[in-house]
């Protein structure tokens, strides 16, 4: 249903809309909460964590998959991820800053950090020849300190928070379409839907433009691609700055939630799960919404926090998640060519 | 350093997929200290079976004995020894990559360092690469870093040594040096080896039999002793020397003017001293070398990968040393690269898609940002029947076709742009013989369309095919041979190996 080989035309348009109305009510009749708005309203175990857990999980999908798509593996998508949390927290709590104007500054501000650490990736390599995997997780491990301090001290959140209560009303739509006042469920409905829509943008891109064409060489052949006349190192660059402001946006919502949440349920591997939704997804659009909805399913699933929370069940349970990804990471190499490289390797083996 | 072997044998064997034409009950024996040669084209399975022999792939149906036993693949894994055609450069030296596998130890913890100098000096010594113990590896002329990996792979006392196609990045007198190395070692040791090549001249004088593998035919095994080269190579090329089919050529104007080129060479590499042509409309101009001697670094000054040190290029009264492949490109100038080289096709995009390589840009191929699919279309269907490749399908994947569909197609791609000037480097290189006339037929006759054609090669026979002039590039240097009746490809070969009196 995403246009990409079907190459967009109106029959693609409708499925699209389809899809999202059938998300749409999927994930309403797994979220609907009872609310003042809606008191009858059926009290799911379910909530609207999951429309939320699968826009975060779709964006850092994407921010993996955009650049793998031009050949590198952003490895830095646990930093860019911290980033733009640490970045949209400081600017929530600073306090000469118009309090109805933070969501939105904090959202664009962590997008830019984790933008900024994914060129800064590139930098490394150009200039001291860091290999891009070294950079992005030895910054994942620098950032972690920065980010919990920024979690530690909750004093800019009540003036976002007021923010995110005044979305419903100004989107009159949402009691329209009964949903209740749950801040996060219509904030998660409105970001799934910016997540749906960059990934459509960027499939239709990648698929049927010239520019998309030469990203394509470039993840697959950048030998060929020097040779076609692209510049490679200026996609890449593109590409991980795309991919990082997609981390770094994910991050900066964490505010939405409890910040302690998103930094303590989800164990170190975990902060990869663009990596693990994009490998699951075979590395293509369409698979990485469907992996990230899936893995929202299982992450709201009755226990399974819980479960995570313990350290023995969350390590073991990452590894389990982790360890395929790990086992394709060589074939993914961008002389190997990149992504569909997954599936021809693995029916090649023939010893 | 005396082998253990007794021989091989292969009785009925059959290699399961890996090429278009596989092997099929297949019968030879190599004696202790001998050679034997593989020929076939691309294609008709030579890799899959070194690499069967080699225990890396498991016999579909067959035997093969080492010695007096059979031996399982995980035997053959364990007891000989395979060298890949692409050999990976490492930073490590010459001396650090023989101490690899079997350091002398001190106690059997701490490499043993007198003794180790003295080991590893003592199998450089056997290829003469003794005075090179510092060297790395990555900075070798691709004849030395074959002799060193087959010092390396000697050095293990393997039962048999299977080389793939070691010539194939060589020129014709490097390739005829390095086969003398490989059978005085295997004489010497007593150990079985089995190479492969796509040339039938690769099996004189050093190859005691030679298995042709002829298209999914039953494969032939011939000894040397039986047949003489020029027979084999007559009967493997389909008779003697043919001028491709347009016949000489009335030059034109100078397109292409490359003035006193200085370029210092990478590592062991032939740097190029004061390289000076001209290419003109309407001509093929051939220049034969060994890729190490400045073929290959002056490929790389024509494609803009390089900047010379010193001289110029002019294209059209234009200066072109300091601008890119691209810009070149877009000039007027198209390039073919050998048919295995990765820069010139993408493997797992569609045909079409590899048609309009580097032509997204402008042109018919896109409006605004957008690709045309129509237009591209329209452009693969046209080319796949212009340039005869009947069985591929515009939305084919690339990779699957043959290697000769797919330098038709690149050179459909190359040729259709109506370039000025056509630099072909090694274009038909392990091509089938049929593709090889294709491809020298459709690139030759571009020059009655007044372009200019500029002919890279490291074979003085391809280049005798194709020539209106012809130079040898010898130490850097270009030394012209006139093309005439009586220029034999020795004449060629000894300008190459600086043995021409």
């Amino acid at each position: 249903m995403i246009p990409g080989r079907c190459r967009g035309g109106a029959w693609s348009i409708l499925a699209n809309v389809a899809a999202f109305v059938l998300l749409a009510a999927g994930t309403q009749f797994l979220a609907r909460q009872s609310s003042p708005g809606n008191p009858v309203a059926w009290a799911a175990l379910w909530t609207g964590d999951f429309v939320f857990v699968a826009a975060g999980l779709l964006f850092l999908g994407l921010g993996f998959l955009m650049p793998l798509h031009a050949g590198v593996l952003n490895l830095g998508i646990y930093a860019q991820f911290l980033a733009g949390f640490a970045v949209a927290a400081a600017i929530v709590r600073t306090p000469s800053i118009e309090p109805a104007a933070r969501a939105g500054l904090a959202l664009a501000a962590g997008a830019g950090a984790g933008a900024l650490v994914g060129t800064a990736m590139l930098w490394l390599r150009w200039r001291f020849a860091v290999h891009e995997v070294t950079s992005g997780l030895l910054l994942g491990g620098a950032m972690i300190p920065i980010a919990r301090a920024a979690s530690l001290v909750p004093a800019g959140l009540p003036a976002l928070t007021f923010g995110l209560y005044q979305a419903p009303v100004l989107l009159r739509w949402t009691p329209g379409l009964g949903l209740g006042h749950s801040f996060l469920l219509t904030w998660g409905i409105l970001v799934l839907a910016l997540g749906l829509l960059i990934a459509l943008v960027f499939a239709q891109v990648l698929r049927t433009s010239a520019h998309g064409f030469d990203l394509r060489i470039v993840g697959s052949n950048p030998l060929a691609a020097v040779a076609a006349g692209v510049d490679v190192d200026l996609v890449q660059l593109w590409m991980l700055a795309a991919g990082g402001a997609c981390a770094g946006l994910t991050g900066a919502l964490q505010l939405w939630t409890h910040p302690a949440v998103a930094l303590e349920r989800w164990p170190f591997p975990f902060a990869f799960a663009g990596i693990t939704v994009a490998l699951y997804g075979l590395g293509s659009v369409r698979g990485v919404l469907v992996a990230s909805v899936a893995f929202a399913l299982w992450l709201n699933a009755p226990g399974t926090l819980v479960s995570l929370g313990d350290p023995r069940w969350g390590t073991a349970v990452s590894l389990l998640l982790v360890l395929p990804v790990l086992w394709n990471l060589p074939r993914l190499l961008p002389d190997q060519g990149a992504p569909r490289a997954l599936w021809r390797t693995r029916h090649r083996q023939t010893f | 350093m005396s082998g253990r072997s007794a021989g091989l044998r292969v009785k009925g064997l059959t290699v399961p997929d890996g090429s278009r034409w596989p092997v099929r009950d297949l019968d030879f024996e190599v004696k202790p200290g001998t050679v034997h040669m593989v020929l076939g084209e691309r294609d008709t399975g030579k890799t899959a079976l070194l690499e069967t022999l080699a225990g890396l792939r498991r016999e579909e149906r067959g035997t093969v004995r080492l010695g007096d036993d059979d031996a399982s693949p995980r035997d053959r894994r364990r007891g000989t020894r395979f060298l890949p055609r692409e050999l990976d450069a490492t930073q490590l030296t010459i001396r650090e990559r023989l101490l690899v596998a079997r350091p002398p130890r001190r106690f059997g913890i701490a490499i043993h360092g007198r003794r180790a100098e003295e080991y590893a000096r003592s199998l450089a010594k056997r290829v003469r690469l003794d005075a090179l113990l510092d060297v790395p590896v990555e900075a070798l002329r691709p004849l030395e870093r074959r002799l060193l990996e087959l010092a390396a792979a000697f050095s293990e006392s393997p039962r048999a040594v299977f080389l793939d196609e070691p010539t194939s990045e060589l020129g014709p007198h490097e390739a005829r040096h390095l086969l003398g190395v490989i059978h005085a070692i295997a004489q010497e040791d007593g150990i079985p080896v089995v190479f492969t090549s796509t040339w039938a001249r690769d099996g004189y004088p050093d190859a005691d039999a030679v298995t042709i593998l002829w298209r999914g035919q039953a494969p032939a095994t011939v000894s040397t002793a039986d047949v003489t080269e020029s027979a084999l190579v007559d009967r493997w090329t389909g008779g003697g020397l043919r001028r491709a089919p347009t016949g000489p050529h009335s030059a034109g104007d100078p397109l292409l003017r490359i003035e006193n080129i200085v370029l210092q060479g990478r590592g062991r590499e032939t740097s190029l001293a004061g390289v000076a042509f001209e290419v003109r409309a309407g001509e093929v101009l051939a220049i034969v070398g060994a890729p190490a001697d400045g073929l290959d670094l002056l490929h790389d000054v024509l494609l803009g990968h390089r900047t010379p040190d010193r001289g110029s290029i002019q294209f059209l009264g234009k200066e072109l040393s300091a601008t890119d492949r691209r810009q070149r490109v877009e000039a007027g100038v198209s390039f073919v690269s050998p048919p295995h080289a990765r820069d010139q096709s993408l493997g797992n995009f569609s045909v079409e898609e590899n048609l309009i390589l580097g032509q997204t840009r402008r042109g018919p191929f896109a409006r605004r940002g957008w690709l045309k699919f129509e237009s591209i279309r329209g452009n693969a269907v046209r080319s796949l029947s212009d340039f005869e490749v009947p069985d591929a399908k515009p939305r084919d994947r690339f990779a699957r076709l043959s290697l000769g569909a797919r330098q038709r197609i690149v050179i459909a791609r190359e040729v259709l742009r109506d370039p000025v000037l056509l630099v072909a480097r090694s274009p038909a290189q392990g091509l089938s013989l049929e593709a090889q006339e294709y491809v020298r037929k459709a690139l030759v006759l571009q020059c009655e369309r007044r372009s200019g054609l500029l002919w890279l090669s490291e074979d003085p026979e391809e280049a005798l095919r194709v020539a209106d002039r012809l130079a040898v590039l010898a130490a850097g240097r270009l030394v012209w041979l006139p093309v005439t009746e009586t220029l034999t490809r020795e004449a060629i070969i000894d300008e190459m190996s600086g043995t021409a009196a």
